[in-house]
């Protein structure tokens, strides 16, 4: 409630972590004692990961367990293998209401019961859906798994969604988007995702929009549970303080009997862009009253299962992170924003990369550029190894603090599981990062992000930034706030007129 | 309340845990106690360290007690601003230095700064351990600014009040809470600032700043993690012991907060305001007192999940709140208890102010149930268990206990406390701290704009 976070993880460490320490003190003024250098490394420690093992259950659902005994938790994920994709064009928000809805009653458990019997477990119960997959899951003391268990296998597999609890959470759904979309940052990144997907798949809101939140009626998402809610669409991971063993034996007597239905899983449509050369956009949002500029950079970026994923996540990283070259850009030698971060999201098929910062509403038009500028500069120029190296290891610090909690060891396996990929990545991931080159990078840089097919879009102050912004881009599109629609990709409301004829 | 930090964190959901574990807290769960060691250097900087040896990492903490309550006047904002700085330059490290150190090697740094105390922390690979040692206690011995650095950090600062407190549709909201709150205690500014009072920093300030509050007998140095303790202790005494102890005084802030004697009001304002909102306030006790443990349980019956009372009456039931929330700040003087809630559409402040103000006066006319109590307590055991997942987390444990509550024992002997709240206990600290005639009442809504009534969302619906 307090405010808003971005991500840290957690810490770890690496046997091949022995890398140069760009100790930089020279260069200062002369000072009466001889000046001090840090004390070098001592010899780095080994590191283990545990390892996962799984069985698939007789109806197709796949069981994984991975066992740490640190402390006295058990974390579990249920996930069934599509989410916000696979929404009707004009229901976005289907897929994430129907996920949400689990905890809003079964046959068994009304939705004050769900919540009263996980909460006195001391635990949690979450459901919702991102793309490509739809989750629910909890967190608890190793004690009380087996009974956390007993209702996230009812909430999945028994909901009734009843038309009171729809109602009651549709007007929280709008609620929330009613905040969201004031909200300069949040409201950027719906924008960007239409700009980047137009009307594909993954272009509108996961949670919908006021128009489509309003038109989901209840068979929609009674068809979309029957559909996609089945046990050899599903994986199931358990991670913590709970032998293999037993966690198998759970899952038997809480799915086994699950049935899978004899009708094979509908097959996957397009989701992705279809790439057709469009020139890319400049949108700013007039926000009039906005305490910042959100400035967003974004463009196709690649699927989970790219062969050049490794490239890409390093690439990234040399953008990205608290000392990456936004941030050092933007932030530390500018003072133009708290932070500045990109992200190349991968999904199954190829999601956004985005780079954003948000600014004084004056400084809009500059951080646009400078953001555009550092991604170019990616492509024309080589990182040297002194700036590669560090690098790389924040990328495995980061993974590495990942597996820390029994949360972030689900988690990572999940996102395996959900891409088909072998567990035993988990293992490799430090070496296949090592791998990366600067020659990987520029040719990544060149070939996936290139800057010259990137999107800008600006929410704020127009006033404050537009003469500048329409010196570097003439073509800018200017939407007021109230004539913003985000159910379509000329993102106009059509009484505003021909804009809303460019439909794809 | 924790506006701010060089760069944004995760914070843990609503309450800050006062709590720890003991060896055996019920019937079902063993807690693992935390073994510390806890010694002092001569100059008096305090070590308080603990191994833990489940990955190769270290976490490094040093916890200053200096924080927004010690912003010279005329300088809210102050201590979070020089919070920044300590990742500038020092005598022998230059801009940025730290990250190098942490970052670099595939770790991270971060600090924070609260209203009574200001934390900056590493966690390393542990074989950087001698390394991080080397440079907490430079930047302790020798911090550098200049102009140039000292400018562009205000900047950033002066961003980070846009982003926390400018942009967010509630961001007001929740800076109007610490301004209208107290009338006295220092803590009625904003630990964010303004962005005037940033304005008028100096580098004067931060070198007096500097020279009064970082000092070894005012820091304490938190080593969780993976090392060898002799071999630690010797790398402590090597760079920490020749910090050298100032004789001048530590100024302490001695200002206490009077009692309330009648209700207050306030109709606060903001842009791009969808939803009304409503925050109602309360003094709580120092978070040392007795009444702390009963106070977290009734925060965490009254608002923590859905099946917590503030979420069934208002958003489930009557369906007048989107949100709800309960929220024990408590610090090391008198802190806040707050209840509030943002709105329905088309509800108005004075419907969640009523709906609020009935379920507080159900937990002072009723009992809490066994069931309630037992839910509460489990839920806040689980916190406990999950905060101390990570060697950090154990590390923030111990620094709240030894800096923020003044004994690091309670690490261990707080879970004992709270288990045994009783239903009698949660129900005395309602009636003695909550009445109507000492609460601040903010109501929040859209200002009346000059283009738009109000910022209602586009795209059609209701």
């Amino acid at each position: 409630m307090r405010t808003t976070a971005l991500n840290l993880s957690k810490s770890f460490a690496l046997a091949l972590l022995l890398m140069v320490l760009p100790i930089a003190v020279s260069g200062q003024t002369p000072s009466p004692a001889p000046l001090e250098t840090p004390p070098p490394p001592s010899a780095p420690r080994s590191v283990s990961v545990p390892k996962p093992v799984e069985m698939t259950l007789r109806n197709g659902l796949r069981v994984i367990v991975i066992e740490d005994h640190d402390m006295p938790l058990v974390s579990s994920q249920l996930l069934m293998k599509n989410g916000g994709e696979v929404d009707p064009a004009n229901l976005s928000g289907l897929a994430d209401l129907t996920a949400s809805l689990l905890t809003k009653g079964t046959k068994a458990r009304t939705a004050p019961q769900i919540a009263e019997q996980i909460e006195a477990l001391g635990g949690a119960i979450s459901s919702g859906a991102g793309w490509d997959a739809s989750r629910a899951a909890v967190n608890v003391m190793s004690t009380k798994f087996e009974p956390a268990l007993v209702i996230l296998a009812d909430i999945v597999r028994n909901p009734v969604f009843a038309e009171e609890e729809i109602e009651r959470l549709r007007q929280q759904y709008l609620d929330a988007l009613s905040v969201s979309m004031n909200d300069p940052g949040t409201l950027a990144g719906y924008v960007a995702s239409r700009v980047v997907f137009g009307d594909a798949a993954y272009g509108h809101p996961l949670s919908g929009t006021m128009k489509s939140i309003a038109e989901i009626k209840r068979e929609d998402i009674a068809a979309l549970h029957a559909k996609f809610y089945r046990p050899d669409n599903a994986v199931l991971v358990v991670g913590g303080d709970i032998k293999a063993a037993e966690a198998f034996k759970l899952a038997e007597k809480l799915f086994g009997d699950w049935p899978k239905p004899g009708a094979a899983m509908p097959s996957r449509g397009q989701v992705g862009k279809i790439e057709k050369g469009e020139k890319p956009r400049v949108v700013v949002v007039d926000m009039p009253e906005a305490g910042q500029a959100a400035v967003v950079l974004a463009r196709t970026g690649i699927s989970r299962n790219d062969p050049d994923y490794f490239r890409g996540i390093v690439t990234n990283a040399v953008l990205s992170g608290y000392s990456g070259r936004l941030n050092q850009e933007i932030r530390i030698k500018r003072g133009l924003s708290y932070g500045a971060r990109s992200s190349l999201d991968t999904r199954r098929d190829a999601g956004p990369f985005e780079a954003s910062a948000q600014t004084k509403n004056p400084s809009g038009a500059q951080v646009a550029a400078l953001l555009v500028g550092e991604l170019g500069r990616l492509s024309t120029q080589a990182v040297n190894e002194s700036e590669l190296v560090p690098r790389k290891a924040v990328l495995i610090g980061n993974f590495g603090r990942a597996l820390e909690t029994t949360d972030g060891l689900v988690a990572q396996i999940a996102s395996l599981a959900l891409h088909g990929l072998n567990l035993d990545e988990i293992n490799g991931y430090i070496k296949n990062v090592q791998s990366i080159t600067a020659a990987d990078v520029q040719k990544f840089a060149s070939t996936r992000l290139d800057a010259k097919n990137a999107n800008i879009i600006i929410v704020g102050n127009s006033k404050e930034f537009l003469a500048e912004l329409k010196k570097l881009y003439p073509e800018v599109e200017v939407i007021a706030f109230a004539d913003l629609d985000l159910d379509h990709a000329s993102l106009k409301k059509s009484s505003v007129g021909a804009a809303g004829a460019a439909k794809q | 309340m924790q506006w701010k930090s060089k760069s944004l964190v995760v914070f843990l959901a609503l309450f800050l845990l006062a709590g720890s574990l003991v060896t055996e807290v019920s019937a079902q769960v063993s807690m693992p106690r935390l073994d510390f060691r806890d010694r002092k250097l001569a100059n008096g900087l305090r070590v308080i360290s603990l191994e833990d040896h489940s990955s190769p990492t270290v976490s490094i903490q040093v916890w200053y007690k200096v924080g927004s309550k010690d912003d010279p006047e005329g300088r809210s904002g102050f201590a979070h601003l020089f919070e920044h700085m300590m990742f500038k330059s020092t005598r022998n490290m230059k801009d940025e230095m730290m990250d190098r150190l942490t970052e670099d090697v595939g770790g991270f740094n971060n600090a924070s700064t609260w209203d009574d105390y200001t934390n900056y922390y590493e966690v390393v690979p542990s074989n950087y351990l001698e390394t991080l040692l080397w440079a907490e206690a430079d930047r302790m011995a020798s911090l550098a600014v200049n102009e140039k650095n000292f400018g562009s950090e205000r900047a950033v600062v002066q961003e980070e009040f846009r982003s926390r407190v400018l942009a967010p549709p509630y961001g007001r909201l929740f800076y109007a809470i610490e301004k209208r709150s107290f009338t006295t205690h220092p803590y009625r500014r904003p630990g964010i600032g303004s962005l005037e009072d940033l304005d008028a920093a100096t580098i004067a300030d931060v070198k007096a700043f500097f020279k009064t509050f970082y000092r070894p007998d005012n820091a304490t140095l938190i080593v969780v993690g993976d090392f060898d303790a002799k071999q630690m202790d010797g790398w402590i005494d090597k760079y920490f012991g020749r910090v050298p102890k100032p004789d001048q005084p530590l100024p302490r802030v001695t200002v206490k907060e009077p009692a309330r004697t009648a209700e207050q009001r306030f109709a606060e304002t903001g842009p791009n305001v969808p939803l009304p909102a409503v925050a109602i306030t309360y003094l709580a006790p120092p978070v040392t007192s007795d009444d702390a443990y009963a106070l977290r349980v009734a925060e965490s019956i009254l608002g923590n999940g859905e099946s917590s009372r503030l979420y069934q009456s208002l958003v489930y039931k009557q369906q007048v709140a989107a949100q709800a929330f309960a929220q024990a700040d408590l610090r090391e003087d008198s802190g806040l208890f707050v209840l509030g809630a943002i709105l329905a559409s088309e509800k108005l402040p004075a419907d969640a102010e009523k709906a609020l103000l009935a379920e507080l006066k159900r937990v002072q006319d009723e009992s809490v149930t066994q069931a309630e109590l037992d839910k509460a307590k489990s839920q806040l055991l689980t916190n406990i268990i999950r905060e101390r997942e990570t060697s950090n987390g154990k590390g923030d444990a111990l620094g709240r206990a030894a800096v923020l509550m003044g004994d690091v024992q309670r690490v261990n002997t707080d879970v004992a406390k709270l288990q045994s709240v009783s239903a009698g206990d949660v129900q005395r600290v309602m009636k003695k701290y909550f009445s109507d005639t000492n609460r601040v009442v903010i109501t929040y809504q859209a200002e009346a704009s000059k283009d738009k009534p109000a910022a209602a969302a586009p795209g059609g619906g209701k």
